[in-house]
């Protein structure tokens, strides 16, 4: 179908009014959204809402225990943040992996989030991070909010929670306990301007020789990011020792649920998981 | 007295000419001319591998506001086969036999209308079995892809044996076949102490040219055809054009804007180049045809894909004795320039080192797969692949060290080989030499064999791989000639109109250079005219690193005849012998003392208004002596020979299956070096290419479909993974060079994934003979010899 109206707002509560009968096409970076439409693969529908001339969307802030990422921030923006740097270093490194400083410089992240690919780089760190989406929509007079934790958000292959009268307005991170170490690791067969072929997230806190409050989570291995329960089980409170990283490698392992496609198939995407699994957790083991 | 030293050019780094033009983005390609009512242009292809064509139906498409013309094979009859096997008309009428085949093309206002015209075209296809593996095409039962069609190929008089197949032929899906012998095959096998004997795979790639592909077409009133297009062989192309439109070639005049890349795809004639004259003549306005990028991935030609079975057998002191060669070559749909490969892969094959008996066979097949084209390197990528694997093979077995085992086969200056080459200079001894001694090969290679079981996730190796090419032309059409036209004006300033084409490789800088170095004068008082079929003088066309070679003579024939003129008007004026003068700084000076007598504008103002006026204007037609090869394929095809060695060293990652290229060394016999700066520019921009084919690059053809059209999945090398380079030049001062030079455009792209593949042999002890090394086929090649995934513990 043709677009028939374009909008700009510039406040959150217009925005959402634009939004309210749900056929409407959410335009932020646009490097998803123009590629895919170019090809085909997805059709705009009949407005064209450009969100990114909304302020309060483009904020990175401390609130209380938190740090609220606006959807609209880049990913240029957000590797270069002190708050993320501080708190969040693992998500400074996959912004760090993220495509060329060309696509980091448009690229938001709400819009990685929202695209949904199970190969999103930032998705895999928020995971980790505990991440909840903050949505906001407004069915009547007011503007009304919810939250739903990063883990519940996506449904399947650019399918997420988000309903279509719904904006995501920001990405609330808790701030990680004393002691949190994190690791991102991305395997594209090139250094840069490459998609995902696997992406690891481990998490936790150093107690001693083990890891605790264990948190992992991979990418392009199954139809979403995907948090690896049974492997943070493996993993949560055992000794940091070669046992125990060939253990909940082979969890890992046996968790992912990756298909064949152009990238890598099925079986190498598992090898890649248990090998990288194996050596992440020697490397915080030695930190 | 003005004193002026000599001085040259020769050796220098000089910038390219057109270099502030592309830099600033100001060079006017064929995508960026639009003329004054023209139309654009867009073609349906198939969307089925092999069927018949039931019914098209373009009355919708007819109907659309914007639409021009409509046209299918139906409405113009008069269209007749084209390219290198002419086994196919430009418009498929009655059956497509692969996704990139042309069925209709709309010319309309615009491209988006033009695009829009081609959803409404209706098709109905009936599908016939597919052929997409050609182990399969000569099954009995194999569907047949062209039997019924064109009764017998137009003979092709640009070609010698290894002819394209007859109906015959055609009904056994077999396009070309190629066979040459020299020696005693069973003799060499009974005096090998070794053999060894392989398999090797090489994949599809294309060129991936900045510019993709795209034509103007336009008519005057006078039914005159100028063509701008990007075509790398004009003066052939003309005749063909005519042949396919059934027009008088004299009418045909091309104009190649500047081209945007070309390495071999612009060879041949393509389809979609006369469907736009087509649209042209349709409707009488000039037509613009310019490909998507997902277009020119899917229907421009790619790189010869091969099935290639070696075996090479040596005595124990490490003497070759025999090559045994047998490739089945995936013709594709339709035969272009991909198919004759083997004219150079058996070059390599029977005159790489020095093997006394050889056979070499190729069958060629259809298939519904892509076809191939010509590509930088033309088919040596793939034989170099499998001929130094095998020397390390052999080296190994013997416990020979692989430095050693090639220099003791290499070829020597005055070799005449069993197939006729005769190399008046080769520098392969001192390329192999200077590249093991730079690279500090022999240490590296030791102790990466030393290391190969050491527990490290990160493994070191190097790896060598040499290289035979032409280098002074090929003569694989009856003549391999180039003229040049130079005239110098009142003010001194030089037009050098040559036939030799430039399609980025730095052909016109060169040809100006070379003009100033015989003349005397600074580099910006020439220009080059090099692009109009109406204007320059005849040329074979830019292919086989022929350019330097050939184009360079002749215009260095066309400045010495004009020196002369110059030089004996001086005589005259000065009174001083024209032997003891010079030109030096667009000046005639006295050669003993560096004299300034006269400055060469002012000689020719005086030449040109006195009452015996004279311009000076002069031809050159330079034809090198080299031969055609007989019905064997034997022959000295070319007036000098190319050679190179380069050494690899890589880290591969057992863990993942990435192979890094952590330092390329390079020694080229390139005759001489001409221009510094382009020559570097050529070998280093051919390393990133043999780099490319070795690692990243792959055109995934499955089923006949072309499954990553689009560079986020078709990946060419980026800059962070581009090696450390460094390249020796050997210069061995060819006696038919110009200036001592040898082509060599070709040749820097040929040893990288040859040598690659050697490497990682040497830094795990895996040999893999399938390109491309991409980590996942690295990491299965390692799984399956039971190399370990690097342990977490220290490394
Ligand atoms: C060449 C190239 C390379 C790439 N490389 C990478 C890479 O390395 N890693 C990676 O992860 N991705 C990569 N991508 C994908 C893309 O850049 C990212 O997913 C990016 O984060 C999308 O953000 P955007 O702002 O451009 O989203 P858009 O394209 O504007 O939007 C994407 C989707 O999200 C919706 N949307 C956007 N914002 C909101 C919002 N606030 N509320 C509701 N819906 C919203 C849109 O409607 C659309 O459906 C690449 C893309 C290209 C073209």
């Amino acid at each position: 179908m043709a677009v028939e109206h374009y909008w700009a707002p510039t406040s959150l509560s217009d925005a959402l009014e634009h939004l309210r009968g749900g056929d409407v096409t959410v335009l932020a970076g646009g490097t998803d959204l123009m590629p895919q439409t170019q090809a085909g693969r997805v059709s705009l529908e009949r407005g064209l809402l450009n969100v990114r001339r909304v302020a309060e969307l483009h904020r990175i802030e401390r609130v209380d225990g938190a740090v609220r990422i606006g959807a609209l921030c880049t990913i240029t923006e957000i590797m270069r943040d002190p708050l993320v740097g501080e708190h969040f270093a693992m998500l400074a490194d996959a912004c760090d992996h993220f495509a060329s400083d060309q696509l980091r410089n448009a690229a938001t992240i709400g819009g990685n989030v929202c695209n949904a690919s199970p190969a999103g780089d930032t998705l895999v760190p928020l995971l980790v991070l505990d991440a909840e989406a903050e949505l906001a929509s407004k069915p009547g007079a007011r503007v009304e909010r919810r939250r739903v934790p990063l883990a519940d958000f996506f449904v399947g292959p650019g399918r997420t929670r988000r309903a279509p009268d719904e904006l995501l307005c920001a990405i609330r991170l808790p701030l990680p306990p004393p002691g949190f170490v994190g690791r991102f690791f991305k395997f594209g067969t090139r250094p840069a301007l490459d998609i995902a072929a696997i992406s690891i997230g481990i998490g936790g806190v150093r107690d001693g020789r083990t890891l605790v409050q264990a948190r992992v989570a991979y990418g392009a291995v199954a139809a979403v990011p995907l948090r690896a329960r049974r492997t943070e089980a493996a993993l949560e409170g055992a000794a940091l020792d070669a046992a125990t990283a060939d253990g909940v490698a082979a969890t890992a392992r046996d968790e992912v649920r990756p298909i064949d496609d152009l990238r890598a198939s099925a079986w190498y995407r598992k090898e890649l998981v248990f090998n990288m699994t194996r050596r992440i957790l020697h490397d915080v083991a030695e930190a | 007295m003005k004193v002026i030293e000599k001085s040259t050019l020769i050796g220098k780094r000089i910038a390219k000419l057109d270099a502030p033009e592309k830099a600033a983005g100001m060079t006017r390609y064929v995508h960026d001319l639009d003329l004054p009512g023209q139309l654009h242009a867009r073609i349906l292809r198939s969307t089925r591998v092999h069927a018949r064509i039931k019914r098209i139906d373009t009355r919708r498409a007819r109907a659309l506001a914007g639409v021009h013309a409509v046209l299918t094979a139906a409405d113009v009859p008069y269209q007749r086969p084209l390219g290198v096997g002419k086994d196919q008309l430009p418009l498929k009428g009655d059956k497509v036999r692969s996704l990139r085949d042309e069925i209709a093309a709309v010319a309309a206002d615009t491209e988006a209308i033009a695009e829009a015209a081609l959803a409404l075209i209706d098709v109905e296809y009936e599908d016939l079995p597919t052929l997409t593996d050609p182990a399969d095409a000569l099954k009995p039962g194999a569907p047949v892809i062209h039997g019924e069609t064109l009764a017998s190929p137009a003979p092709h008089d640009a070609l010698k044996p290894g002819e394209p197949g007859d109906a015959e032929a055609h009904r056994h899906n077999v396009a070309m076949t190629f066979d040459y012998a020299q020696g005693d095959l069973a003799a060499g096998e009974a005096e090998s102490d070794v053999i060894v004997d392989d398999w090797f795979r090489l994949h599809y790639v294309t060129h991936c040219c900045m510019g993709v592909s795209g034509i103007i077409a336009e008519f005057d009133r006078s039914g005159n055809l100028t063509l701008h297009s990007n075509t790398q062989v004009p003066f052939l192309h003309k005749r063909e054009f005519a042949e396919i439109l059934g027009m008088d070639p004299g009418r045909i005049r091309i104009i190649q804007p500047p081209i945007g890349g070309g390495f071999g795809s612009k060879l041949d004639i393509y389809p979609f180049e006369p469907i736009c004259v087509f649209l042209a003549k349709a409707t009488r306005r000039p037509v613009k045809l310019v490909f998507s990028r997902e277009e020119e991935f899917i229907a421009s030609p790619t790189r010869q894909p091969v099935l290639l079975r070696l075996r090479s057998g040596a005595k124990k002191d490490g003497t070759l004795t025999f090559r045994d060669c047998e490739t089945l070559h995936d013709n594709g749909a339709y035969t272009s320039w991909g198919a004759t490969t083997p004219f150079v892969m058996m070059q390599t094959i029977s005159s790489l080192y020095r093997v006394p008996h050889c056979k070499y066979h190729t069958t060629a097949v259809y298939t519904n797969n892509p076809y191939a084209g010509s590509f930088r390197g033309y088919g040596n990528l793939q034989a170099t692949f499998a001929v130094e694997q095998q020397i390390d093979e052999l080296a190994e077995k013997l416990g020979i060290d692989p430095l050693e085992m090639r220099l003791k086969n290499a070829q020597d200056p005055g070799e005449i080989t069993p197939q006729g080459m005769h190399f008046q200079t080769c520098g392969l001894k001192e390329c192999l030499r200077t590249a093991a001694e730079v690279s500090d090969y022999r240490a590296r290679h030791a102790a990466a064999l030393a290391a190969q079981h050491s527990p490290q996730r990160y493994k070191r190796g190097v790896g060598m791989a040499s290289m035979l090419h032409v280098g002074g032309g090929a003569k694989i059409y009856p003549s391999d000639g180039c003229g040049t036209i130079l005239k110098i004006d009142d003010f001194a300033h030089v037009t050098l109109i040559t036939g030799a084409s430039e399609i980025g490789q730095g052909s016109e800088t060169v040809l100006a250079q070379l003009v100033c170095e015989e003349l005397g004068i600074p580099l910006d008082t020439v220009s080059v005219v090099n692009n109009d079929t109406d204007i320059t003088p005849w040329d074979v066309g830019v292919h086989a690193s022929r350019t330097t070679f050939i184009g360079g003579n002749s215009a260095i024939g066309a400045a010495r005849k004009a020196k002369a003129k110059v030089l004996a008007a001086a005589a005259k004026t000065t009174g001083i012998p024209e032997a003891e003068l010079e030109l030096r700084a667009g000046h005639i000076v006295r050669t003993a003392t560096g004299e300034a007598l006269v400055s060469l504008a002012k000689l020719l103002r005086s030449l040109h208004f006195s009452d015996k006026a004279e311009l000076v204007m002069t031809t050159f037609y330079y034809e090198p002596p080299s031969k055609h090869q007989d019905k064997s394929f034997k022959g000295d095809v070319s007036a000098a020979y190319a050679w190179a060695t380069q050494v690899v060293e890589v880290e591969v990652d057992t863990d993942t299956g990435v192979v890094r290229l952590l330092k390329v060394t390079g020694a080229h016999d390139v005759g001489r070096v001409l221009n510094r700066l382009g020559i570097e520019g050529q070998i280093e921009g051919g390393i990133v290419m043999g780099q490319g084919y070795a690692i990243t690059e792959d055109l995934m053809v499955d089923g006949g479909v072309v499954r990553n059209p689009g560079f986020r999945d078709y990946k060419l090398v980026t800059a962070p993974e581009i090696p450390e380079m460094e390249v020796r030049f050997i210069e061995t001062m060819d006696g038919e060079g110009p200036q001592g030079a040898k082509g060599v455009g070709e040749a820097p792209a040929i040893c990288i994934a040859a040598a690659t593949a050697n490497a990682i042999c040497n830094a795990t002890g895996v040999r893999i003979r399938e390109l491309p090394f991409t980590p996942e086929k690295v990491y299965r090649a390692l799984h399956r010899a039971g190399v370990p995934a690097g342990p977490t513990g220290g490394d």
